[in-house]
């Protein structure tokens, strides 16, 4: 189809110049036959066709979604529902929700961005679990409703979208970058065994999303001076890279009552991760570095 | 160019072409490129969607009470500052946690070890009581910790904290009293079992 379209594109821009001004092409038209004189038609002569109604096999589903405008403050935030046919929807919830926000209603803010569950923006709680809408299939059982709400516990900016000022004030705070002093030994680059590098798996793919430290109560209740799940497991990330060389103050920024010891190994971060990883088990280590 | 790429909303297109001319904020395209370049504004699932189904549920149905409100968002200066790193403190971290632990783990040999070895000894009985105390004061302890957050309710803290203190020594005070002038935990506890 491509290289058919380049071709016509090459022979219809080679004419161009022996055309009438009516019948060139402009980039966003696509017409049939490049010589027909194309009219254009005013709204009043053309005829509109009637939306089908649904068939027999349309999947219709109910999404009720978390609504609330920061433009009237006084409102109460309400869920409001909406009906997609499954069958002209995408797998994913994200893919409905841009359906809703296209064709039904423009007004529906949420955060998307690569819709391949690496950016973590879509963090959203769908069903009642912290996930990401691009990485969330939608169940096809058409007689349960999907519920959308923001990430829970978080101040809101609008329907969906969650404020995570203080969660990256916090990421700043245990400073995700390599601390070294000395030269590297052969003056380039910082280097690492196999081995050492493979203690980073599991850690070093996390995107952020902040799913995990949402799902966390004890982040809930104490999000002010405890880390949670996230950026426990983003600390560690640091702590167990054999490169730096602050391991032993970052270490000690953990040692105190809050930033750490506020994890009761409830393990929400584990079973809610949208990329499968386990900040559980980075805290652990955590914990086992400072004890020992 | 963005309607090649999308050939499911093209083909909407001719559907839409009514609506596409009634909307009032497109006026500045011209009618050839509005009805193409914007295709699928509504399209068909609209008259489903929104006069039949949209509706506004009360998201709260029950009663609130508000032991603790949230208080709104204050953010410590910018966007762009660190958040504030806790000074260290290895007595009310790793080494509170660490003394915590083994506490714990030493608790399962000495719950077990009087009743496994039929015997009575006075020491044990005592070493079990202090344990148990303090492993619950740890344990009330952060409770307080996590549910009474000290920049939200110093006072109420403070009192809890004092209240903990004063239950654990009133606590201490009974164990001495049950085992020097009763049978003590152990033995009350193996005629409690089989009376």
């Amino acid at each position: 189809m491509a290289s058919l379209r380049t071709t016509s594109w090459l022979l219809a821009s080679s004419r161009a110049v022996f055309r009438p001004q009516i019948a060139r092409r402009s980039m966003a038209t696509v017409t049939g036959n490049a010589t027909a004189t194309t009219q254009i038609k005013s709204a009043a002569t053309v005829s509109t066709v009637e939306e089908p109604a649904p068939g027999k096999d349309a999947q219709i589903k109910t999404f009720q979604i978390y609504r609330w405008n920061p433009d009237t403050p006084s409102e109460k935030p309400h869920m409001q529902s909406y009906t997609l046919d499954l069958n002209k929807t995408g797998p994913m919830m994200l893919d409905a929700l841009i359906r809703i926000k296209n064709e039904v209603d423009p007004t529906l803010t949420f955060r998307r961005s690569c819709r391949e569950g690496i950016c973590g923006s879509c963090a959203m709680n769908i069903d009642g679990v912290n996930t990401l809408a691009c990485l969330c299939r939608i169940p096809t059982d058409t007689n349960k409703q999907s519920k959308i709400y923001p990430l829970p516990h978080t101040y809101v900016v609008k329907d969906i979208v969650p404020d995570l000022t203080h969660f990256y004030k916090q990421y700043k705070s245990v400073k995700p970058y390599l601390q070294h002093d000395t030269p590297a030994p052969n003056g380039k680059e910082y280097l690492q065994s196999k081995e050492e590098r493979k203690k980073l798996d599991g850690l070093y793919e996390c995107i952020l999303c902040a799913c995990c430290s949402t799902s966390c109560p004890s982040y809930w209740w104490n999000s002010e001076e405890y880390l949670g799940p996230a950026l426990l497991l983003q600390s560690y990330r640091w702590i167990a890279d054999s490169r730096d060389e602050k391991k032993e103050e970052r270490k000690a920024a953990l040692d105190n009552s809050m930033s750490v010891y506020r994890c009761h190994t409830i393990l929400n971060c584990s079973r809610t991760c949208p990329k499968g990883l386990n900040p559980g088990l980075a805290i652990a280590e955590i914990k086992k570095e400072l004890a020992l | 160019m963005a309607s090649f790429v999308r050939p499911a909303l093209l083909r909407q297109s001719k559907a839409c072409l009514s609506i596409a001319f009634s909307r009032t904020i497109s006026t500045s395209l011209s009618t050839a490129s509005k009805s193409i370049a914007r295709p699928a504004t509504r399209s068909n699932i609209l008259k489903l969607a929104i006069p039949g189904s949209t509706r506004v549920a009360a998201l709260h149905a029950s009663a609130r009470r508000s032991l603790l409100p949230v208080l709104p968002q204050s953010i410590d200066g910018t966007a762009n500052d660190a958040a504030p790193v806790p000074e260290t403190n290895p007595s009310h971290g790793s080494y509170h946690w660490t003394f915590e632990r083994a506490l714990s783990v030493g608790l399962v040999p000495l719950t077990i070890a009087p009743f496994a070895a039929g015997s009575l000894n006075p020491g044990m009985d005592a070493l079990l009581c202090a344990t148990i105390l303090i492993h619950s004061h740890i344990g009330f302890d952060a409770l307080i910790t996590d549910y009474l957050p000290n920049r939200r309710v110093p006072k109420t803290k403070k009192t809890f904290d004092w209240g903990l203190r004063l239950a654990t020594i009133l606590v201490g005070v009974g164990f001495y009293e049950f085992e020097t002038n009763d049978v003590g935990v152990t033995e009350a506890i193996r005629r409690i079992w089989t009376a």
